[in-house]
């Protein structure tokens, strides 16, 4: 696998740090790391970036997850890009909603790096 | 209350939160037929998991048993968040000056100084996970509950006024030897 580009968007910077240390803990080899705390900042950066996943809360000022998935669906840059959802937010109808708006997997906080190596290797792959 | 205590709770910020349902109205969920007691028991035991879960995970640090039975008013540090839906209140976690600092240096991994503006940002994270992770392990009983982003305060010179005229649930835990509290004020539906 070649190393990542990642964007990471929550609205804490503390949460964007944890989840960056999470996925280089889980092995996977980092080439950059893109930061945005909220929807129309990750839409942003997108719209300049190409990166090779993208980790994003719901809960989110301005512009939530959920929106932020759907918009990204207009966006050439983000075609192919797997998303995954980090997030308290773990109840069935927002997996069911957050899947339905294009994302292709889904973590609850709080996680373990365990987790996110489970969760987005596969994706990576497939 | 003497009058010198009267004049200074004058001068301090007032904080009242409240949270209603907002579920159609009439809507019952499994909560109204739990028992009072059988109630402040699940939620009692759910808030304590739901911490030890977040603090083992993200902080790296399993919580320690207290047996403190009173728990201060305010601390350095007050984190919030609101409930709403079918389950309506507020939670709050609250520690003192050292804990916080610790807990935000633990969960960026550093051991160098972590600014104030972090402190309150992983805070407001740490009650997020609770709340998120308590209202997970309560989702047969309270399937529709969304959380508010959450809200931090510090500083002791406040008062909080939960608006609501149900059931107090408060635990105590032990993080490095320092206590740490948590209050769960919920409303009555």
């Amino acid at each position: 696998m070649n190393a990542l580009r990642v964007l990471i968007v929550d609205d804490s910077s503390v949460m964007r740090k944890i989840v960056d240390r999470s996925l280089r803990q889980a092995g996977l080899e980092i080439k950059e790391v893109f930061e945005a705390s909220n929807g129309v900042e990750a839409l942003a950066r997108m719209q300049q970036t190409r990166v090779d996943l993208i980790l994003s809360d719901i809960n989110m000022p301005t512009m939530d997850g959920l929106e932020l998935v759907h918009q990204l669906q207009a966006v050439e840059n983000a075609k192919g890009v797997p998303i995954v959802m980090i997030t308290t937010e773990a109840g069935e109808a927002h997996v069911v909603q957050a899947l339905s708006c294009g994302a292709r997997g889904y973590i609850r906080k709080p996680f373990s790096p365990d987790q996110i190596k489970e969760r987005i290797i596969p994706l990576l792959q497939g | 209350m003497d009058s010198e205590q009267k004049d200074d709770s004058s001068k301090r910020v007032q904080l009242i939160f409240s949270a209603k349902s907002s579920g159609p109205a009439g809507s019952s969920s499994k909560l109204d037929e739990l028992p009072r007691e059988e109630m402040a028991q699940r939620f009692t035991q759910s808030l304590d998991n739901a911490a030890s879960e977040v603090f083992t995970m993200m902080v790296g640090t399993p919580l320690g048993p207290s047996d403190q039975a009173i728990h201060p008013r305010v601390a350095d540090y007050t984190a919030m968040i609101g409930l709403a839906g079918d389950l309506c209140g507020v939670l709050s976690f609250r520690c003192g000056n050292n804990s916080a600092l610790l807990i935000a240096g633990k969960m960026l991994g550093t051991d160098e100084h972590v600014s104030d503006e972090c402190v309150r940002d992983a805070l407001g994270e740490i009650c997020n996970m609770v709340a998120g992770s308590f209202k997970g392990q309560l989702s047969d009983i309270a399937e529709k509950c969304m959380l508010s982003v959450p809200t931090v305060v510090s500083g002791k010179d406040y008062y909080l006024y939960p608006l609501v005229d149900g059931l107090r649930i408060q635990v105590s835990k032990t993080f490095e030897g320092s206590l740490i509290w948590m209050t769960l004020d919920v409303h009555n539906n």
